[in-house]
């Protein structure tokens, strides 16, 4: 190297260190972020703002040029009044906060139980999510692909959504509902919703199969809408004396965590939760949920 | 005038097609999309015939009724879609001149002979005649096999040619755009479509004899038309210039005018279509239209001994399906839409055009045009297959659309309280009974607000001796609606562990005696 090269380089190098300089040492000096932040008493967009700045800013989950994909629970041709389906507002100020984190695209699809036009429509969330920017689709049923599943124990590969897999950051925003066959349905069974296939067929032995397949798809970041719970009747629910408003949000890099942490909504055990029980006998867990650092939040 | 009517057939045509593309969700009002469906000019007599009154629902088919006697069958000319799908189909298909199908003519009282056994057997509550409708027809085709038909190779061609490189990103926006705006539903699939897609390319095949071959010799509305129009007010009037070089003749599509005198016209077949004049050639320009108040009359081509032989038939062909076997297997799941009138007043009503089938918002799953189990009446009407798919809970659209209300128009909260069926548990092949295993799929979807399908944990003991905990299902029949989600979402591969029957379903025969509190919307 000649000796003018090496200067610049130096240079730059020094520069580049000084520069960079205030960032390290606010990583050094702030403590690191809570392993998932539980925020109560607010309305959707306040519970999601004061949840993602614990969380440390949706800058720690996406990045400049993202393709992100949005999931929320549209599954049911309901009104959100109904708790059967994600709160649109929620949804969209996510889609809000990715696009301020500089994502290229923001994509929201649900695989539907009921009519998919309908629910895509009465969920509300279509139209508001569309509005704040994101690509609103059907889901289709070519574009599902076979991905191969690892460690399964009952599951050697299952159809997930093309776009799902393709995503640079995928962000889970489940409602929490009560669920007959599983208890409750939270974080990892909103994944359901990026599955092709016969998914009746998961039903038998569903523990087992459901963490074969979630295994392989985890998401970046998982956020429990809890700002109103179905109780029962779910996961379609339909009266509003089954509704209980909360106004309560869950949010976990770790989906198993985010799902232990919304066991606590229903006041069940979550143990008690055959496919939770599962995802942390095959240590999905990102956290020691013994030690975990869980910042709980108060909006007045 | 001939191209005006071109002009107005292709309009016609084409608002046939723009309301059928928008009958489905939302449907929100606007322009009703059965309205042309109402155009009917049979639909009028033969809802009079049923219920003995006139029904101003039918105004379209009435206004159709009033103006044929001064008109001539105009509606055949320039209105009915079938028609002008027809007149497209002969330059297609190539159809011979007249001379050439001079030989079918004898077959011009068939029509005639079609609408008095129609009408026979309608007096008899048999409404067979609604299969024959040309409207009818047209719905029927474009809602089993065209609009299906269009979706498959709209999409295949589309998605193979997203798939080169080159092609992908126009090809993906004209699919999206064609996802959005024309065709947003999956794939429909339909049964029966070979028969309806067997019955219409017959129609469309005539043309191959003659042009307008359906219209001419087969078509019940046609007849009735014609009938009204012996005496039309309005004449085609050849003048002296007329060389008689029988070009009108030959040419005119209905073989209207005789081609001993090309000066007249049969009004009975003559559907003002003013091709003569145009066929006539330009330099000599003979043929003119206008008023006449001393009409000459042209008489149906019917006779006393054709109307005996019809009347012979048709009290044959009632005898037939009186004693036709009562299949009760069949009943079971005979199960129609949600507000449909009692079975024989359905039937009275439909006219097979599955317009709510189109509606369905299942799109071509749970409503399906039915087949024959116990006799031909039910042929084509609407039947819910619930296997493939389910009532939606919050859809009440078919009713909406029926264009004689032979699926009464409930409000949404009507509809959610007006069983279809009752769904029941086959033991044996429900998963928690035959396998001890917990499954749930039908409680998860089953959509009332209080769940009609419920659970009970019971211990039982496995063939090893070890005890489990088992959920089985059960059905609450005083909350069962029968919209049959259970069965579409069954995980079994093939015959579904629980099944909707026509036990317990209410068919209303009006939409006022319908739950007090719930009629209010």
């Amino acid at each position: 190297m000649k000796r003018d090269e090496f200067l610049k380089t130096a240079a730059g190098g020094l520069l580049g260190l000084v520069g960079t300089t205030p960032t390290l040492l606010r990583g050094l000096l702030t403590p690191s972020p809570p392993d998932a932040v539980w925020v109560e008493n607010g309305e959707p967009v306040e519970l999601i703002r004061a949840a993602l700045e614990a969380m440390g800013g949706i800058e720690r989950f996406v990045s400049r040029g993202d393709v992100v994909v949005v999931k929320p629970n549209m599954g049911f041709d309901r009104p959100p009044q109904a708790a059967a389906t994600t709160n649109p507002d929620l949804v969209v100020e996510v889609i809000r906060q990715c696009f301020h984190a500089g994502a290229k695209q923001v994509k929201v699809f649900d695989r539907t139980c009921n009519n998919p036009l309908r629910c895509y429509q009465n969920s509300q969330i279509e139209a508001q999510a569309k509005a704040a920017g994101a690509k609103v689709t059907q889901v289709r049923t070519q574009r599902f692909v076979n991905k191969a599943i690892r460690h399964g124990v009952t599951l050697t590969e299952w159809p997930i959504y093309r776009d799902y897999l393709d995503a640079d950051k995928v962000i889970n925003v489940p409602i929490a509902k009560h669920h007959n066959l599983c208890r409750v349905t939270l974080g990892l069974k909103n994944l359901m919703g990026a599955m092709g296939g016969e998914r009746g067929t998961i039903h038998s032995g569903f523990s087992q199969k459901l963490i074969d397949i979630t295994a392989e798809i985890l998401p970046t970041l998982t956020i429990i809408d809890a700002y109103r719970v179905l109780t029962a009747n779910g996961p379609s629910g339909g009266s509003l004396n089954d509704v209980r408003e909360l106004r309560t949000l869950i949010i976990s890099p770790c989906t198993v965590t985010a799902d232990y942490l919304g066991t606590q909504l229903f006041d069940i055990s979550p143990t008690s939760i055959g496919y939770l029980r599962e995802a942390l006998r095959r240590n999905l867990n990102q956290y020691d949920l013994n030690t975990l650092n869980l910042k709980r939040i108060s909006l007045s | 005038m001939a191209r005006t009517r071109r002009g107005v057939q292709v309009a016609f045509l084409v608002f046939f097609l723009v309301l059928f593309v928008k009958a489905r969700y939302p449907y929100t009002g606007g322009l009703p999309s059965d309205i042309l469906l109402r155009f009917s000019p049979l639909l009028p007599l033969f809802n009079f015939i049923a219920d003995l009154k006139i029904s101003m629902l039918l105004w379209p088919g009435l206004a159709i009724l009033a103006l044929t006697p001064f008109l001539g069958r105009f509606f055949c000319g320039w209105i009915c879609p079938l028609g002008t799908t027809l007149d497209a189909a002969s330059h297609l298909v190539k159809s011979p001149q007249n001379p050439q199908s001079q030989r079918w003519t004898k077959l011009h009282p068939l029509k005639f002979v079609l609408l008095a056994a129609s009408v026979l057997l309608a007096v008899f509550s048999v409404h067979i005649w609604g299969l024959l409708d040309p409207l009818s027809i047209m719905n029927r085709a474009l809602t089993v096999v065209i609009y299906p038909l269009t979706t498959l190779v709209a999409e295949f061609s589309l998605l193979k040619a997203a798939s080169l490189p080159v092609l992908e990103t126009p090809a993906y926006a004209v699919y999206d755009w064609f996802k959005a705006v024309l065709m947003p539903e999956q794939q429909a699939r339909l049964q029966q479509v070979f028969w309806v897609a067997l019955f219409f390319g017959a129609i469309l095949g005539l043309e191959k004899l003659s042009r307008r071959f359906w219209c001419r010799y087969l078509c019940p509305a046609g007849a009735l038309l014609g009938f009204l129009a012996q005496f039309r007010v309005f004449e085609r009037v050849v003048g002296p210039a007329c060389p008689d070089c029988a070009k009108c003749y030959q040419g005119c599509k209905m073989g209207a005018i005789p081609e001993a005198d090309v000066g007249l016209a049969d009004k009975v077949e003559c559907i003002e279509c003013f091709g003569c004049s145009e066929m006539c050639p330009p330099k000599v320009s003979a043929i003119t239209y206008r008023w006449s108040r001393k009409p000459y009359h042209s008489s149906i081509d019917y006779s006393r001994r054709h109307f005996l032989q019809t009347t012979l038939g048709s009290f044959a062909a009632l005898g037939l399906l009186s004693i036709g076997i009562r299949n009760k297997d069949a009943n079971t799941r005979l199960i129609r839409p949600p507000g449909s009138l009692p079975e024989n007043k359905f039937l009275d009503k439909c006219i097979h055009c599955l317009e709510c089938v189109r509606i369905c918002q299942s799109n071509g799953a749970c409503l399906q045009p039915d087949g024959i189990h116990s006799s031909i009446l039910e042929l084509w009407a609407p039947v819910a297959v619930m296997r493939t798919g389910y009532c939606e809970y919050n859809c009440n659209l078919c009713g909406q659309v029926c264009p004689t209300e032979a699926i009464l128009p409930l409000s949404l909260e009507q509809k959610q309280h007006t069983p279809m069926g009752l769904a029941y548990f086959d033991k044996d092949l429900c998963i928690p009974f035959a396998k001890s295993e917990d499954c749930i799929v039908c409680e998860e979807h089953c959509p009332t607000p209080d769940k009609a399908i419920k659970l009970d944990p019971k211990e039982t003991i496995l063939p090893d001796g070890t005890v489990k905990l088992v959920k089985y299902p059960y059905v609450v029949e005083e909350l069962c609606i029968g919209c049959g989600i259970c069965e579409t979402k069954c995980p079994l591969t093939g015959t579904a562990g629980i099944f909707v029957t026509t036990e317990n379903q209410i068919r209303p025969t009006s939409q006022d005696i319908i739950g007090s509190s719930a009629a209010s919307a």
